[in-house]
Order: C-alpha cells, then sequence, then structure tokens
C-alpha cells in the first residue's frame, strides 16, 4: 500500500522537539526540587531521572531529526553512516534511564530512614529546647508534688493513732511515729537505739514474727504481747520487708495496732453474759428453794409458839429458824443478783445515799484508821433509783474496801456527772492490797470469795452487779496488786418527774 | 617466606612459558550486524522491566495516593507502552521477507506484504507514531514533579512527597 509519510515525519519531528523541551522542563522542575531540599534522596533520584531522560530525549531526537532532514535532502546514504552510532548512543541512554530508575527501592528506604531520623531529632530537639525553657518550672512543680506527697505521708504517719515503726533487719528502731513513741514509752529527746525485740513480751513472739518475714516477706495481724510502758498489752502486729533498688531486703516496716482495751471489752462482754447465765440458774434454784423454807420457817415459828422459852427443845427451834432465816438471806441475794424483782425507783440524792451508808458503817465498823476522802460532784442531779439497793451496794463496796485496806489506808469516794452522755459515775477506790489479775474476771461470780471459809458468803459483789445491771448501769473493776482497787459505777440519768436538774444542797465535801 | 617462593615460582614460570610461545587462543568474539538489533531490543525489554518494577513499588508503598507520585506512575506506564511500540516497530522493520518499505518521493512511501499479512502495514505505520506515546509519558513526568513541587510549597518541612 503507498501512504503519505507526512503524518509519520510530522510526529517524528515534532515529537523529537517535544521531547527535549519537555525533558529539559522535567529537569528543571527535579532541580528546583532538589534546591528545596539538597538533603532529600528521593528529590535527588529524580533529578537523575529526570537528567537521564533529558540525555535520552536528546541523543533520541537529534537522530530522529537529522535522519529525516538528510532523507529529504536525498542523503539518506549521509544517515546509514551516522546511524549506527545514533542507535548505539540510543541504546545506552535508556539503559541508563532504567538502570537509574531502579535505584528507586534503595532511594526510598534511606529516605524513609532518615526522614524517621530527622522526626526523632526534631522530636528529642523540641523535648530538650521545652525542657531547657522550662526546666526551673519543671523542677519548682515536681518539688511542690513531691513536698505535697511527702507532707500527706508524713501527716498519715504522725497523725496515725497505731504504732508505725521502720527498723533494720536486726530489730534496731529506725524511725516511730508519736503513737508509737507514746505507746512504748519512748521519749524523743532519747537518742539511744533501741531494739524492737526489747518490748516483745516472749521472746518467742520476736523469733516467730523474724521468720514470718524471712520466708513470706510479710506478718499479718499476729496477736502479740508487748511491754508498752512497763505493762503488758496485747497488740496486733502486721509487718513487711521493704526492698532496695537492688532487691536487698533493708528494713522492715510495721504496724502495730492496741487491741488490749477491745479485748477488755470483749472479757467483759464474755463476763457479763456468764453473770446473766448463771443469774438465770440461780433464780431458777432460788425459786425452789424459797418456798420450802418459807414453810419450814412458818412451822418452825408454830412450834416455838407451843414451847416454853427455857425448854431444850425451844433452844433447837430457834438455832433451826436462825439457819432457815440465814438461808432465806442467802436466796433472797441470789435472787437480788439475778434481778428478778423490778426496782422500786424513788428521787435519790447520791452524795446523801453514801453518807447514810458511810455513817451506819462507822457506827457498825472501826473505820479510825482509814481516812475517807469524799470528792462529790455539786452538780449532781439526783437519781431515780432504788434506794434500798444502791445503799446495800455501796454498803457492800465500802465494807469490802475497808477489809482490803485492813490496818490502815485511804478511802476515796467521788461522784461524776457527765451531761453527754448523761451519767453518774461513782468510784470507790481503796489504797488496800488489790486484786490478783487471775480473780479479776470471776469477782462478780456468785459465792466467789477470797475470805477464809466462815467469813463471807460471796454474794456480797454478785448481789451489787445484779442490782446496778438491775437499774441498767453497769459495775467494773480495776486493779493494781499492792496498791488497791477502784470500783466504778455507772449509772443512766433518768430524769425524775417534776424534778430538773439542779444543783444540789451540797456543797464540794472535799 | 620459603613456602610462598616454592608455589609462586612453578606458576611464573609456567607463564612466561606460555609467553614465548604464543598460539590463538580466540579471546575476542567478533560482532557481526544483527548484534547492534538485539542489543538494543534487549535494552527496551529492560526498560519496560524498570518502569514495570518503578510502577511495583509506587503502588506497594501507597505512594500513588499523592498526586505528584500518581502522575509519575503513569507517565512509567506510558514509557512502557512506548518501548512496546518502539520494540514492534523495530521487529517489524526488520522482517525484510513479510515487510518492504519503499520510498516514492520524499512525502509518500510504499509498504508492501504477502498475501495473509495485509494488516502489517497498518501495524507499521501505526507503530512509527511512537512520540505519541514517549511525548504523553514525558508530560505525565512533568505534571508529576510540578505537583511534587507544590505539595513542597505547602509542606515546608519536605517530609510529604
Amino acid at each position: 500500500m503507498i501512504v503519505s509519510s507526512v503524518p509519520i515525519w510530522a510526529v517524528d519531528v515534532f515529537g523529537s522537539i517535544c521531547m527535549i523541551i519537555l525533558a529539559f522542563m522535567c529537569v528543571r522542575l527535579a532541580n528546583l526540587l532538589r534546591r528545596r531540599d539538597r538533603n532529600n534522596i528521593i528529590w535527588t533520584y529524580l533529578f537523575w531521572v529526570c537528567t537521564a531522560l533529558a540525555v535520552f530525549a536528546v541523543s533520541r531526537s537529534a537522530g530522529h531529526i537529522l535522519k529525516q532532514l538528510l532523507i529529504l535532502s536525498g542523503d539518506a546514504s549521509e544517515w546509514n553512516r551516522i546511524r549506527p552510532y545514533s542507535g548505539a548512543i540510543n541504546t545506552l541512554t535508556f539503559m541508563v534511564v532504567g538502570a537509574i530508575t531502579l535505584f528507586f527501592q534503595r532511594s526510598w528506604s534511606i529516605y524513609r530512614q532518615i526522614a524517621s531520623d530527622k522526626q526523632d531529632l526534631q522530636a528529642t530537639r523540641d523535648k530538650l529546647l521545652y525542657l531547657n525553657q522550662n526546666l526551673e518550672n519543671l523542677v519548682e512543680a515536681r518539688t511542690e508534688a513531691l513536698a505535697v506527697s511527702e507532707h500527706k505521708y508524713r501527716r498519715i504517719f504522725e497523725t496515725s493513732r497505731d504504732m508505725i515503726l521502720v527498723t533494720q533487719m536486726n530489730g534496731i528502731i529506725v524511725d516511730v511515729n508519736p503513737a508509737g513513741r507514746e505507746m512504748l514509752g519512748l521519749h524523743a529527746a532519747d537518742k539511744k537505739p533501741k531494739n524492737f525485740q526489747q518490748f516483745f513480751s516472749r521472746e518467742s513472739d520476736w523469733r516467730s514474727v523474724r521468720t514470718s518475714l524471712k520466708e513470706y516477706g510479710f506478718i499479718s495481724n499476729a496477736e502479740i504481747e508487748m511491754l508498752c510502758n512497763q505493762n503488758r498489752s496485747r497488740t496486733l502486729v502486721s509487718g513487711s520487708l521493704n526492698h532496695s533498688a537492688t532487691n536487698k531486703a533493708e528494713t522492715i516496716h510495721f504496724l502495730v495496732k492496741d487491741i488490749e482495751q477491745k479485748r477488755l471489752t470483749e472479757e467483759q462482754i464474755a463476763q457479763a453474759d456468764k453473770l446473766a447465765s448463771i443469774g438465770q440458774l440461780s433464780a431458777g434454784i432460788a425459786h425452789e428453794i424459797n418456798n420450802p423454807l418459807g414453810i419450814i420457817l412458818g412451822y418452825t415459828q408454830l412450834l416455838l409458839r407451843q414451847e416454853g422459852n427455857e425448854s431444850e427443845k425451844y433452844h433447837d427451834l430457834k438455832i433451826i429458824e436462825k439457819h432457815v432465816r440465814n438461808c432465806k438471806g442467802i436466796v433472797e441475794d441470789l435472787l437480788n443478783f439475778a434481778r428478778t424483782s423490778t426496782p422500786k425507783k424513788a428521787s435519790i440524792d447520791i452524795a446523801e445515799a453514801l453518807d447514810e451508808v458511810l455513817r451506819f458503817v462507822r457506827h457498825h465498823a472501826n473505820l479510825d484508821h482509814i481516812e475517807v476522802v469524799r470528792d462529790y460532784d455539786s452538780k449532781a442531779p439526783p437519781m431515780r433509783l432504788d434506794e434500798k439497793k444502791i445503799k446495800q451496794v455501796f454498803m457492800n463496796l465500802i465494807m469490802n474496801a475497808t477489809h482490803a485496806i485492813g490496818k490502815s489506808g485511804r478511802l476515796w469516794l467521788s461522784t461524776r456527772y457527765l451531761p453527754e452522755p448523761e451519767q453518774m459515775i461513782i468510784q470507790f477506790i481503796d489504797s488496800g492490797y488489790g486484786i490478783e489479775d487471775r480473780n479479776l474476771s470471776r469477782i462478780f461470780d456468785p459465792f466467789f470469795t477470797t475470805k477464809p471459809t466462815g467469813e463471807g458468803t460471796g454474794l456480797g459483789l454478785s448481789v451489787s452487779y445484779g442490782i446496778i445491771k438491775n437499774h441498767g448501769g453497769e459495775i467494773t473493776v480495776e486493779s493494781d496488786l499492792g496498791r488497791g482497787s477502784i470500783f466504778t459505777i455507772r449509772l443512766p440519768y433518768e430524769e425524775t418527774q417534776g424534778e430538773l436538774h439542779h444543783a444540789t444542797k451540797h456543797s464540794d465535801c472535799r | 617466606m620459603k613456602r610462598l617462593l616454592g608455589r609462586t615460582l612453578p606458576i611464573g614460570a609456567i607463564f612466561f612459558l606460555h609467553l614465548a610461545a604464543p598460539l590463538s587462543a580466540w579471546a575476542t568474539q567478533g560482532h557481526g550486524q544483527p548484534e547492534g538489533l538485539y542489543a538494543h531490543q534487549m535494552a527496551h525489554l529492560f526498560f519496560i522491566v524498570s518502569m514495570g518494577v518503578l510502577i511495583y513499588w509506587l503502588r506497594d508503598r501507597n505512594l500513588i495516593a499523592i498526586p505528584g507520585w500518581r502522575f509519575i506512575q503513569y507517565s512509567a506506564l506510558f514509557f512502557i507502552l512506548w518501548n512496546v511500540d518502539a520494540y514492534t516497530a523495530h521487529y517489524i522493520e526488520e522482517q525484510i521477507d513479510l515487510l518492504r518499505i519503499v520510498r516514492q518521493d520524499p512525502w509518500r512511501i510504499e509498504i508492501q506484504a504477502p498475501e495473509g499479512f495485509r494488516w502489517l502495514p497498518y501495524l507499521y505505520y501505526l507503530a512509527k507514531l511512537d512520540h505519541l506515546l514517549s511525548v504523553p509519558a514525558l508530560i505525565f513526568m512533568y505534571l508529576g514533579l510540578k505537583r511534587l513541587l507544590n505539595a513542597t510549597d505547602v509542606d515546608k518541612g519536605g517530609i510529604r512527597l
């Protein structure tokens, strides 16, 4: 087929010219990009690709234009001479373009690495700049935060009601909070190092604490008896090892809670429960015995009326009557202890009642050798109580005190009215020989007595306990062997009808 | 030292004996006319492969989401098409048994093809218009670079490509 070669010629010539122009425009842009950031390897890569393309475009286009011109001028033979050189250069140039193009992967990896490093560097620089500019403020803020934190934990340490203690591994006390100092009886001025071990009543307890800490790293709520201010006190001890940065145990942190008071309260509750049970039992027995005793007494008195005063039978019946009356007295005491009868309450003045009992005791017992100190609260209001029974309690306690004091000593009677809660506190403090620890828990038990046989029934304190409980109050005892005892009665205030709180006519009787 | 001399001396002796008695070693190879064409065609294939690899890398790194690189991808695609076209044109030109081109005058040519290959002249004619592919390839390259340059104007940090 015969066709026009004009389109081929035109596309070849104009295309070649366009290629040269466009290739150099690309080189210019790539160069501009490269100048923007000379460290950017991707721009350098594009610059070299474009440069290679430009060389390729020039070599190829120049060859094509020359070819067309030579053919048109009828110099085709000249073109045939140049053609191999043009073709060879052309081959080389686009191979170079292809080769450079294949460097994209490596260039991109390097670019990403540099960009990442640059970002990291920039972030680090920004951070350093920020730290540099704000170092003072940051240090100040951090110091303040530390101070607040230190203050917070210091407050916990200082204000804790329980002992917080830091010791070395051998038990030497490093630091102790005020509650701990008070509990152990340590003085801040005393700089001599103390060992925590010396405050353990039993050495075996310290050994078991050490063993637990060694094996488990902690000890939790171990009940240990400690010597607090020379007194034995039951405590709950928790502790843990404090490890240093090198994970080496350096100190022991202890938390010690004094549970003596709690345990005493629990014992008192147990004691009250025990006495209540005994009271119920006693009441049952007393009722059963009281009736036959009444019949025996009745018949004895009937027989006595029929007998002459001097007969032997009359004397025998009198002995029976006396012992029956004793038995009835004991039964009545048991019933009082068991609180079976309702108290006949009337408004009485405690101070007056105490004085009356005291006068009665003075008549029947020699109190000359005992110094009696009366310390009555002048503002105490009258109380609604069963006067007869309350006086019986006072009588029992005063008589017990005089027996405990022995030849000489002091008896302190005091009353205190507490408005909040409304309560009257009456104390009988003697300087007698005191009560042994082992007897303290049994002192209110019926028939418990330390007196020789025949000198006491052991019902006095039980009866007193029953009467006070029957009035909604409580009676407690504290004793220090060889120094005396304190009996404390707490009676709830019950407002009397038509009577308001008023100062009693008694002034301070001290 | 003795061991070194003991090994070097026999090798040196053999080398000098060879110089003393030269023979035809056929050390260089003669290159006839077709080799230039083959080298040129292989260069076209290499160009195709390199542009194909570039497209793969651009797509693999999702750079085509950036307009500048997307245009460079189009440029690479047109270069592949141009190479295919040029390869085809060169191949047809060399098939002298099938195709004869006779210049009738400066502006007309006659393309002769045997019976059964009547389509070949058309293909050859179209293939000769290869600048219709190479010029767009460079235009896309230019547009791509232009977009990248504009992008660096926006993002002075030059991190985004």
